[in-house]
């Protein structure tokens, strides 16, 4: 296996190589019709349930254009976390390695940043807000950094399903495949780095952590993957679909079975570096 | 109507932790000083305010202590001037 220093330098030369200017890119049409696919159908928070079975063609497609809209939201506030710690990370004290490939990383989040913010701006007049929660605390040695990126791995893992599902989607709308495709291409990258520095970092410091920290890690990427889940179900979204009772959808849909099936083979996917390495099985993402 | 919301918010915080019951959990109990609720579980707490209030909960104009303890979370979201 190549060593991180190695992975990095790769990676750094598929960036340049693979250099991708999404200001120029893109087609960008004036506006959008709503009655059109912006998202996959079996990809929709309804999909699977008796909510969604009662929705007609119509009504349906617009709420593929809102879940849209939630999800490139989802995209942009994760997105901006990772490039405010990325950018805190730069030339610090042992990044030497990975300072390089940082940089087009961080380049790279941004432009993501442009185009999901354009669309969910030029064609919805809005972002859907965050609705994330972060408390200050304490930190065991390592532990903030290996949190900050196994964080960033399990969101990149799980916006990256979607992506690719949608890229490759014919009757999407162009633009929607399109965003879709351009940041599943890049994604992939950040994804092999992501899930080699989760571990690197973990053999660095987890032998050293008690047990209680341990636990704490546990919960904590647990309960995010959980909060990051949670947040397709936007009753804001929904409202904006034209659906009644926003909070009691989004409070039946969580609760249904099907739901709670996907959820749970989302997670056994995006968790995989984290099974590997010992730090979380199947039952305690469950 | 401010009793109920007081008293829906003990019955769920009694029943997503293991650290109170439902009868020992007084309106001004701290919630995550003493324990009773951690740091990881306050995105869920956001959602449950959200389903009760009936509308979207802004994350960044939430106030620091927030969520010290029924009474605070009740006066920072359900009454005029909440957050």
């Amino acid at each position: 296996m190549a060593t991180l220093s190695e992975l990095t330098t790769r990676l750094c030369r598929i960036s340049q190589e693979h250099f991708i200017d999404p200001f120029s890119r893109l087609d960008w049409p004036e506006s959008l019709e709503r009655d059109q696919w912006f998202m996959s159908p079996e990809l929709l928070s309804l999909h699977g349930t008796r909510h969604f079975d009662a929705l007609d063609e119509e009504q349906r497609q617009r709420l593929s254009f809102f879940e849209l809209i939630n999800f490139f939201s989802i995209n942009i506030h994760g997105e901006r976390m990772l490039i405010e710690g990325l950018a805190k990370r730069l030339y610090r004290k042992n990044t030497e390695t990975v300072s390089p490939y940082l940089h087009h990383f961080l380049d790279e989040e941004n432009k993501h940043m442009f185009y999901f913010g354009r669309f969910c701006n030029q064609y919805a007049g809005k972002v859907y807000a965050e609705k994330k929660f972060s408390v200050e605390r304490e930190y065991a040695e390592g532990e903030e950094e290996f949190l900050f990126f196994a964080r960033a791995m399990l969101f990149e893992e799980l916006v990256d399903v979607y992506n690719r599902r949608m890229a490759k989607d014919q009757q999407l709308v162009p633009i929607a495949r399109e965003i879709n495709w351009l940041h599943h291409f890049e994604e992939a990258r950040h994804l092999v780095f992501g899930r080699r520095i989760v571990e690197e970092l973990f053999e660095c410091h987890a032998s050293d952590w008690p047990g209680q920290v341990q636990e704490r890690v546990r919960d904590e990427l647990v309960h995010f993957f959980d909060a990051t889940w949670k947040e397709f179900f936007n009753p804001e979204a929904y409202k904006d679909a034209g659906l009644q009772d926003p909070y009691d959808l989004r409070r039946d849909l969580l609760a249904d079975e099907s739901v709670e099936a996907r959820r749970q083979a989302l997670s056994e996917r995006c968790a995989r570096t984290l099974y590997k390495v010992g730090l979380l099985t199947q039952e305690s993402m469950q | 109507m401010s009793i109920d919301t007081r008293d829906a918010l003990r019955q769920w915080i009694a029943g997503v932790s293991d650290k109170t019951t439902l009868e020992s959990l007084a309106d001004d109990t701290p919630l995550f000083r003493n324990g009773i609720l951690k740091s990881v579980q306050v995105s869920d707490l956001i959602l449950y305010i959200e389903e009760l209030a009936g509308r979207a909960v802004d994350v960044e104009q939430i106030k620091p202590g927030a969520f010290r303890d029924i009474d605070t979370i009740h006066r920072s979201f359900f009454t005029h001037d909440h957050a």
